[in-house]
């Protein structure tokens, strides 16, 4: 089990009750598939992806954008117990989605550039510490239940 | 391995990052010891606890190859053999340290161009220093 400091679930809990959750999960998974093509590969239904303008503009990629990031949130809410909060997510990310979880690292860390673009100098390097080691655990936690 | 248009990428935001490599790179360094803190095991030689001054200076020197690169994206290999050569011979940073560097590089982009950070930047920038770090690696056996 991962375990936060007071200060780190501070940094995080308080940057996160500041994000337009719908706004930033959009860009978060649209730059992932912009600057990381190939993470495409799981989006085939997603409808217009051929440029940059296009998938950033994608609905579905908004939607699930804010999908993803939502069950992030719940994240925050379980950072004591991140491993049995996303059991039955790792399951479906490994049986059904069959997504490789070094994609998973790749999301956490586009979710701590696009948290940088909005917040600044606010997004100090204990901020970004702490963010870190969430999307680190929950990248594990969704890898959990992997075989 | 740059297209034209990212190659204007990472001009438009070398730009903003000239003359101002020791701040930038002090901070990249700083990022970096603080989020990955098995990072710090490569410089010894600044203390358990780095202080500003040799942050500014060694951030500079990074700083400053990185404007190298940049200068030479026609032919990174010749530009960074010296680069190439002491990361093989000496410094053998191990290659999984190179993409928390980038990370690092990203964030502090993104917190000090905001908005101006567009995916376009982070896409180009992201691959322009992956082929920094595979040059800088390629040596290595």
């Amino acid at each position: 089990m991962v375990h936060f400091t007071a200060e780190e679930k501070a940094a995080v809990i308080s940057l996160w009750a500041r994000v337009n959750v719908e706004l930033v999960g959009g860009e978060v998974l649209g730059r992932l598939l912009v600057v990381y093509p190939w993470t495409q590969r799981f989006f085939d239904n997603f409808g217009n992806l051929s440029s940059e303008s296009a998938i950033m503009g994608n609905p579905k990629v908004k939607a699930h954008g804010k999908k993803v990031l939502t069950s992030f949130g719940n994240a925050i809410k379980h950072m004591d117990d991140l491993k049995d909060t996303f059991a039955e997510l790792s399951e479906l990310h490994c049986d059904k989605l069959h997504v490789d979880p070094e994609n998973f690292k790749l999301l956490g860390n586009m979710i701590l550039i696009v948290l940088a673009t909005h917040f600044s100098k606010e997004f100090t390097p204990q901020t970004q510490a702490a963010w870190q080691k969430l999307t680190t655990a929950v990248a594990n936690a969704l890898a959990h239940k992997y075989h | 391995m740059l297209s034209a248009q990212e190659r204007a990428q990472v001009a438009q935001v070398w730009d903003l990052i000239a003359g101002h490599e020791a701040a930038f790179g002090a901070e990249l360094l700083l990022r970096l010891f603080t989020v990955y803190p098995s990072t710090k095991t490569y410089f010894p030689h600044l203390g358990s606890c780095a202080d500003k001054a040799q942050l500014l200076s060694h951030g500079r020197r990074m700083l400053e190859a990185v404007g190298v690169a940049v200068q030479h994206l026609d032919n990174l290999r010749a530009a960074l053999r010296p680069l190439a050569d002491l990361h093989a011979q000496v410094l053998r940073v191990d290659p999984s340290n190179f993409p928390l560097l980038i990370q690092c590089f990203q964030v502090v982009l993104a917190s000090h161009l905001q908005d101006e950070f567009t995916v376009e930047m982070q896409a180009a920038w992201d691959k322009f220093l992956t082929g920094v770090a595979v040059v800088l690696t390629e040596k290595y056996r």
